[in-house]
């Protein structure tokens, strides 16, 4: 008993991070319906910012080893939502977007070749410049927990790296909701995502939403990668490892939902930890796409996907 | 207001529009009228920067709207309301129709707006926090309009709003559009395969058939003649 609910909490805690990052992803894809291989890549280079930001840039000796890092995972956000814009101001506008509007496919065969390319070059290229000795972003708070006493007899350790890393992730994606919901930006954002003719006639340039759609994306799955950094060592491809668990999270949301890519994370989160109560741990990942393939057996649109849109 | 001059367009080497000159004067109610493919749509769409014209000039207001990139061009008071309704399915009315102000005079207009769309189409303001996509088609079409309205245009453009509408719906978004016209002196060019009603209340009209302008002239002219007479008005 004690073992099921400490599982549960390690699952939703793990499961609000894993939710984080497949938000990024899920913008990216609701918005501009890019499939992008690179984001487990791009999340690689959040963590690798997060760590030289918190050890090179100063802030260890600024805020400490408590603090630090997640002053520099928070920071490290915008630094990679500043590559994305540039990525795709570069790269990916140029088989995206209006331009590719009018072609078979809408130039998703480019789009594939083209993020397979950059992931490509991100894992070699931080391979030489990061090297491949495994990394992390260690805190005090990494090896120490708090001890919940929820009913009389049970006692829950929560570790407190990933206690404050999931309190990051769900502050964050409720200031993307609002942003979504409440604001012009994240209303034009939708819009461009419903139909990009409809929105251009509004005065909306749905180039510019995708690019903000794709840089927020990328600074949201970097403070994700961060995240997971205090507690998961890294290394250069560490990004494949993760990109999968992206997908299916997703896709469990329901492509094309931003609210339900969290719940979809959140539901890997949870599974991989509640299968360790009966699976070896080498068999997480498996179980996780057991429940993946059912889910999706019983529920093909994932969880927030609609089955049929009227137009 | 609106100046089309010796336009072609298409989507590959066959044009869909061919030579096409029309012009539309600032508080006319303009009609374009023509079988299905003749192009009207493509018009539309080259009016909004969607088809890439491949000859011919068009101006607005004497902005030279070629030179003006898509999204840019609602902004100076073009408000499309597209084929096929084209709402945001997944935003409620409200947001659709805050969507229709994303220009500058729409946002400054809002209030005044928001208050006269719900008047004169009074669905939506019930309706206000329904899903788009979740509305009957009808529905869908005021939506449309109100969120064309709602950024405050200097010429509004409707294509086809009666189009895959049960028949007394669609006589009634004629109504309004007419009420619509009268009360607030609107510029509007409309496209639209119901001819007569069409014709019977707009100032000018031009029949429009494989790309090319075959006849233009007041509503009386155009009812008059007997090519119009034979092929749309069926008498």
């Amino acid at each position: 008993m004690e073992g099921f609910f400490q599982a549960l909490a390690a699952g939703l805690l793990i499961g609000a991070v894993y939710g984080l990052m497949c938000v990024g992803l899920g913008l990216i894809f609701g918005v501009m319906r890019v499939i992008n291989f690179a984001h487990g890549d791009f999340m690689m280079l959040g963590m690798y910012a997060a760590f030289y930001l918190f050890t090179a840039a100063g802030i260890q000796s600024l805020f400490g080893n408590t603090v630090g890092p997640f002053v520099a995972i928070l920071l490290a956000g915008p630094v990679l939502a500043v590559f994305g814009y540039f990525v795709h101001l570069a790269l990916i506008s140029r088989v995206s977007g209006t331009r590719t509007a009018s072609l078979e496919g809408e130039g998703h065969y480019a789009q594939l070749i083209l993020t397979l390319g950059i992931a490509l070059i991100l894992q070699n290229g931080g391979l030489i410049v990061f090297g491949s000795v495994l990394a992390s972003i260690r805190t005090p708070l990494s090896s120490s927990a708090w001890e919940l006493n929820p009913f009389l007899d049970i006692g829950i350790f929560l570790n407190k790296a990933r206690s404050i890393d999931a309190i990051v992730s769900l502050a964050i994606m409720i200031l993307l909701s609002l942003l979504i919901t409440r604001t012009r930006i994240g209303k034009s954002l939708r819009a461009a995502a419903d139909n990009p003719t409809a929105a251009t006639y509004m005065g909306i340039d749905v180039d510019r939403a995708h690019r903000t759609a794709f840089a927020l994306g990328c600074g949201i799955t970097a403070i994700a990668g961060g995240l997971l950094a205090t507690n998961y060592p890294f290394h250069p491809f560490v990004g494949l490892e993760y990109v999968i668990v992206m997908y299916a999270g997703v896709v469990l949301g329901g492509m094309g939902s931003i609210i339900g890519a969290f719940w979809g994370g959140m539901t890997i989160g949870l599974v991989q930890q509640m299968s360790t109560l009966i699976l070896p741990t080498q068999l997480q990942n498996a179980a996780i796409f057991a429940v993946f393939l059912l889910i999706i057996f019983f529920r093909p649109q994932g969880f927030f996907g609609r089955m049929v849109e009227r137009t | 207001m609106l100046r089309i001059e010796g336009l072609s367009a298409g989507y590959s080497a066959k044009p869909v529009l061919n030579d096409v000159s029309i012009n539309v004067g600032a508080g006319q109610f303009v009609a374009i009228v023509g079988p299905n493919g003749a192009g009207k749509t493509t018009l539309f769409k080259t009016i909004s920067g969607i088809v890439k014209p491949s000859g011919g000039a068009i101006t607005f207001n004497g902005v030279d709207l070629l030179a003006v990139p898509p999204p840019q061009r609602a902004h100076l008071g073009i408000a499309h309301v597209p084929e096929g309704r084209q709402v945001f399915p997944s935003l409620t009315v409200m947001e659709n129709l805050e969507m229709g102000a994303m220009t500058e005079s729409g946002r400054r207009d809002w209030q005044a707006n928001i208050e006269r769309i719900f008047e004169w189409l009074p669905v939506l303001k019930e309706r206000r926090d329904q899903f788009a996509g979740t509305m009957s088609g009808g529905q869908q079409q005021m939506l449309a309009i109100g969120r064309g309205l709602a950024s405050s245009p200097k010429l509004l453009m409707l294509d086809e709003p009666s189009m895959g509408l049960a028949p007394s719906t669609a006589d009634f978004i004629f109504e309004r559009l007419i009420d619509i016209r009268r009360q607030s002196g609107l510029t509007m060019l409309l496209v639209e395969q119901r001819v007569a009603e069409a014709l019977e209340s707009a100032d000018h009209g031009y029949v429009l058939e494989a790309g090319h302008v075959v006849l233009e002239g007041n509503n009386d002219t155009l009812r008059a003649d007997d090519r119009v007479r034979k092929a749309y008005l069926g008498m």
